[in-house]
């Protein structure tokens, strides 16, 4: 057995117990400092992880583990979404009354989580990761806990990840009664006996269940805006783009590693599923005021998006998911470091704290804007080309299913009515009348590297997609072909 | 024999989970929580999970439930007990478990019974379970160990009585 696979999320962890071990004898100031220490860490084990582009797939710890092309592009995405959330905690640690090296270590354990997630390949494995990740996402969520509305988002976010759970395990024990299979490959060989299998079909349901509510769609997306609006800015970014990739690791690899036959005849379901949360998430956001919200439903219907990629059942539209997912990371941040800046400069999240912004920090102003512009999918920024990737792929398949062309007009239906919310905060920005204050906003300087990185993400993924849509076709050609 | 028996503890933890739901005092919520959880470590005895069965009422039944005990005794009872109960809500919970119940039942219905099927059973002893362990699943285990601190470190930030 080969132990080095493993060896970057032994990194990930051991940096954990370090930092809370530092906690012990560093004066407070130092500890803020920690988290630039964690992000260096992070950056340093980011390097590492090329060197094992070379292997091609390696199974270990009885075949539970896998490091495929697709496991390494969800890692190195966690581990790039970690590194900016932790530069933002630094900016977010006067706001944080205890605990500071605390919260950096909990991020890093979710990370942890999240490239056990991006690995699994057994039901067993896929349970322990998506609870390592959810239970530290409880604490993170409610970690101003002198703030009711981040204790309220908390307890919203433990009720409904624990009914998910249930449903999760439910499904994972009614899969394992039924085939006696716990493993992906192992199910995969068994699947087509038990595609008539009620019981079966139940569990594959019910696991497809506790996977929605890691992704934030139908039929469990209803903690996200609230969750969103109560949890501390770093966490809720690290919960709109981590959590939610690992989600989607984890849904790629049960529905098309495991149960390929009966994701197929489920093309419907899937289709539904991806119309609903679409719908639900744009619609849902037009009356919002409050920025978190705002960004809380553009995370359901994103999610909605990207179960397109899924619904297409073919590998352009899983190459899809991946590239738009990338696109996701730089817009999402972008939007939660503005908001943290902004929130440090005057209390509130509501809309109207963004008036007269271009004047009071041009920088900001193009940042946020160019991040919704991604978001709601216009040219040239790296939000239009993942858009039209997994709309091309949905076209691809409709030959087969013309359902595929409601899912379309939903999808178009459902950019137009979200350029129309994110041109309300555009608009706030350049063409508010009377802003209350006009003084200059302070950009800390690590923070403002972390905006023009996240500017240059977007940038890059819109006018030279070329190089990362070969990655994710590689990647998931590879995977199909295992 | 074993039928008989099986019904008799599965109907226990059906009532008595019910009870946890439907009783306004949390006292007795709690209660009827150890009952469930003793006569599910009856189901375990049945399956020969000899270990599972102890472990459930050593830890379940047992210290789990005293903690839950001492929390509720140091929260205001009387709240919980004058609150109304949402007639919407109930409504919505009876339809939803109501449509959970009848999907499953649909599904065990519609389901041909299928051979037992052959799995390694090892009769609930310490030892192949503690292989197993260490063994098959030892990268889960581990994980979970990380869990277990991240629950530590969390319980005791949410509740350490002063910010500083």
């Amino acid at each position: 057995m080969n132990y080095s696979l493993i060896s970057m999320e032994i990194a990930v962890v051991l940096l954990g117990l370090g930092l809370l071990l530092a906690d012990l004898w560093l004066a407070p100031p130092a500890k803020v400092r920690l988290g630039y220490v964690a992000a260096v860490g992070l950056a340093l084990i980011f390097g590492w992880s090329f060197t094992f582009s070379g292997t091609p797939s390696a199974l270990a710890f009885s075949d539970m583990y896998v490091l495929d092309p697709l496991a390494l592009y969800f890692k190195r995405f966690s581990l790039l979404a970690a590194i900016v959330v932790l530069i933002m905690s630094v900016g977010f640690a006067e706001r944080i009354a205890a605990g500071i090296s605390e919260f950096y270590a909990l991020i890093l354990f979710a990370l942890a989580g999240m490239m056990f997630a991006a690995s699994a390949n057994d039901l067993a494995m896929l349970f322990v990761a998506m609870e390592l990740i959810t239970v530290t996402f409880y604490v993170l969520t409610s970690f101003q806990r002198a703030r009711l509305a981040s204790l309220e988002g908390g307890v919203k976010y433990l009720i409904i990840g624990a009914l998910s759970s249930a449903f999760l395990v439910y499904g994972i024990a009614l899969i394992f009664g039924t085939t006696g299979q716990l493993n992906f490959d192992q199910i995969a060989a068994v699947a087509s006996k038990y595609e008539d299998n009620k019981i079966f079909l139940l569990g594959v349901f019910f696991v497809l269940v506790g996977l929605c509510f890691k992704i934030a769609a139908f039929p469990a997306h209803i903690w996200t805006p609230d969750v969103y609006q109560g949890s501390p800015v770093p966490a809720a970014a690290f919960l709109a783009v981590g959590s939610k990739a690992a989600g989607f690791a984890l849904l790629l690899r049960v529905l098309f590693t495991a149960v390929p036959g009966i994701t197929n005849g489920w093309n419907h379901l899937l289709i539904a599923l991806a119309i609903v949360t679409i719908l639900y998430g744009n619609l849902c956001a037009i009356p919002q005021r409050n920025l978190k919200r705002i960004l809380g439903y553009s995370s359901i219907a994103n999610a909605g998006y990207l179960l397109l990629g899924v619904a297409a059942l073919n590998n352009a539209g899983r190459a899809a998911i991946l590239y738009y997912l990338g696109g996701y990371l730089f817009a999402v941040l972008a939007a939660f470091l503005v908001i943290l800046i902004v929130m440090n400069d005057a209390e509130g999240e509501d809309i109207s704290v963004l008036a007269g912004l271009n004047q009071r920090s041009p920088l900001l102003a193009a940042v946020l804007t160019c991040a919704l512009v991604s978001l709601a999918g216009i040219p040239p920024l790296a939000g239009f080309f993942g858009k039209f990737l997994l709309i091309r792929a949905v076209l691809d398949e409709a030959a087969n299913n013309p359902a595929c062309y409601w899912l379309v007009a939903v999808a178009c239906f459902g950019v137009v009515v979200s350029i129309y919310y994110y041109f309300g905060v555009i608009r706030a920005i350049y063409w508010s009348k009377d802003p209350p204050v006009l003084s200059p906003i302070p950009v800390p300087r690590v923070l403002g590297a972390a905006l023009v990185f996240c500017l240059l993400g977007m940038l890059y993924l819109g006018l030279f997609p070329n190089h990362l849509v070969e990655t994710t076709q590689d990647a998931v050609k590879f995977w199909a072909g295992r | 024999m074993q039928d008989y028996l099986f019904y008799l503890f599965a109907l226990l933890t059906l009532g008595c989970g019910s009870m946890i739901v439907l009783s306004r005092n949390p006292i007795n919520s709690a209660m009827f929580l150890v009952l469930a959880i003793a006569s599910m470590a009856g189901l375990f005895v049945l399956l020969h999970a000899f270990f599972l069965a102890a472990v459930q009422v050593l830890v379940y039944a047992g210290a789990v439930m005293v903690l839950f005990l001492f929390v509720i005794m140091l929260l205001d009872l009387k709240v919980e007990q004058r609150r109304r109960m949402n007639t919407l809500g109930i409504i919505m919970g009876f339809v939803s478990v109501g449509t959970i119940i009848a999907v499953m039942l649909h599904g065990v219905v519609a389901t041909p019974v299928t051979p037992v099927l052959e799995v390694a059973r090892h009769d609930g002893a310490t030892e192949p379970l503690g292989q197993l362990l260490f063994s098959h699943y030892v990268l889960p285990f581990e994980i979970l160990s990380v869990l277990l601190l991240v629950a530590m470190v969390g319980v005791i930030l949410l509740s350490k009585k002063e910010l500083k």
